[in-house]
């Protein structure tokens, strides 16, 4: 197995639309979390959300706009940024050996939705035929991918994933295994989502899963790991990588963020939505063998903590339970109170924030831990970052309804 | 009342990235970047704005003249009542 480096990172988030805004928002502790402002949001009990500030108009021209979910364009921007970030060897002027094993790895969990929203509002909310030519185009889960597929002239494997809210950590990790088999040389992996439509939010609502505004500062309703949490709030954005074999990288010069380990993945196979402890502890340490790593040389977690009681307790067991004595020594960053939930996308942008906080050595804060939960009793980094540790490895996790989850190893890149 | 070609000029000078000077009848949809995909696109709108519908059997357009020839026969059939109906206005 080759090691596999990330040389490239691209995002569009609540945080920000480049990795130094991302990152001076994160370590500053600003909630991107505020009262969402739509049409529709009369009609949601708690109209909350974490957006993107993000036009599309801004990026692509008429005739391709109309061909771009709002989830195609923020994969399609967070692409680009990667590939121009990392300023690989790869040309689509290569030959077709070379484009062949060139891939593309995208999670989303609801892909196209506000346009299948918009199709659905024509049809049965304003009673026409008239549905627009595109909307399979825009709906469809493997359109993000495709379109990076087309901008970028990657021919190898084009893959979707959609296993809900660890889409894209199980697209990392799968990019990951071919480069570092040897199938692949590039690899373009990450997740996008924009599930922010009147359709998908009541869905959500109706699911008894999002946080209820909180009555003084509606930009503290997600409190992960709080004995107050409420549940999780619904964000947007992207986050792609570009991965490269780790010699191939160094020897061309290349800026390395860091380093992609391993990963695991497992099922609960055991509810649709509860959480299980055993699952998600199972994927930590199926991450930990396929990294060759023991639980000992973990530095930090970046934690999936969505803020629902269920998923905070369970992994905290989760993490007793792999990390035993040490549990409570290890920094545990739940990143979402800041960022919102990107469903599909948030593995990928919580990988991103992994990277950075690896690189720059710094624990992302916990925001609005007020209220400590005995069943959540790990070190959450209440509050404010934590400056000047001495990061090497972390986890990023990832665990989603149906069970399917994903955990990613990530390892900061020594200095050239 | 303009023409059906001023029309059709009109959807996609405003919806297509096209060059104003090439819109003559003879021009072929291709050369102004309007392919298969985009020309089902193009008569979506061209119902829209005739307020036609279109029939369900495919047809074949290479130009911009086939276009508006195409808009003209079936803007006959409907004032002759016989076409696939015409548009709900809309609401």
């Amino acid at each position: 197995m080759r090691r596999v480096a990330v040389t490239g990172i691209g995002v569009v988030s609540p945080l920000g639309n480049s990795v130094a805004e991302v990152w001076a928002n994160a370590v500053a502790g600003r909630s991107a979390v505020h009262r969402l402002e739509a049409p529709f949001t009369g009609r949601l009990a708690a109209p909350l959300a974490a957006t993107a500030n993000f036009d599309g108009a801004a990026h692509f021209d008429g005739p391709r706009l109309r061909m771009l979910d709002r989830c195609s364009q923020f994969a399609l921007f967070a692409a680009n940024q990667a590939m121009k970030d990392a300023a690989s060897a790869f040309s689509v002027a290569g030959s077709d050996a070379d484009r062949e094993r060139a891939g593309i790895f995208i999670g989303t969990g609801m892909a196209g939705s506000i346009s299948m929203d918009d199709g659905y509002q024509t049809l049965y909310g304003a009673g026409s035929d008239r549905i627009k030519p595109y909307t399979i185009l825009l709906g469809m889960h493997n359109a993000a991918a495709a379109w990076i597929g087309i901008e970028h002239g990657f021919r190898g494997p084009n893959l979707t994933y959609s296993t809900a809210c660890s889409s894209a950590a199980v697209a990392i990790g799968e990019a990951w295994r071919r480069v570092a088999s040897g199938e692949l040389d590039i690899a373009i992996a990450g997740g996008s989502e924009a599930p922010l439509s009147c359709g998908s939010m009541k869905a959500w609502e109706a699911l008894h899963t999002l946080a209820t505004v909180d009555a003084n500062d509606a930009s503290a309703s997600c409190k992960p790991f709080a004995k107050n949490r409420s549940g999780m709030v619904l964000a947007e954005g992207a986050a792609c990588l570009v991965l490269e074999p780790w010699d191939e990288a160094r020897s061309r010069g290349a800026f390395v963020h860091g380093e992609l380990l391993g990963c695991g993945l497992s099922n609960d196979a055991s509810h649709i939505t509860q959480p299980s402890v055993a699952g998600q502890a199972a994927t930590m340490r199926a991450a930990l063998r396929a990294a060759g790593l023991d639980a000992a040389q973990i530095d930090a977690i970046n934690a999936h903590a969505t803020g629902t009681q269920a998923n905070d307790r369970a992994e905290t067991a989760a993490i007793k339970d792999v990390f035993g004595a040490r549990a409570g020594q290890i920094p545990i960053s739940a990143t979402k109170a800041m960022h919102g939930h990107l469903l599909g996308a948030a593995g990928a942008l919580e990988c991103v924030l992994t990277l950075l906080a690896l690189r720059h050595g710094v624990a992302l804060p916990t925001l609005h831990l007020d209220l400590a939960d005995a069943d959540c009793d790990l070190d959450c980094v209440p509050h404010q970052a934590r400056h000047g540790l001495a990061l090497r490895k972390m986890l990023s996790n990832s665990f989603a309804f149906g069970g399917s989850n994903a955990v990613l190893v990530l390892g900061a890149a020594p200095p050239t | 009342m303009s023409t059906t070609h001023d029309r059709l000029c009109a959807i996609l000078l405003k919806d297509f990235k096209v060059d104003a000077a090439a819109l003559t009848p003879e021009v072929a949809l291709e050369s102004l970047g309007i392919d298969s995909l985009g020309t089902v696109e193009l008569l979506w709108n061209v119902e829209e704005v005739f307020r036609i519908k279109l029939p369900a059997e495919p047809v074949r357009l290479l130009t911009l003249g086939d276009v508006v020839r195409y808009i003209d026969s079936l803007l006959a059939l409907q004032d002759d009542g016989a076409a696939g109906g015409t548009l709900a206005p809309a609401a």
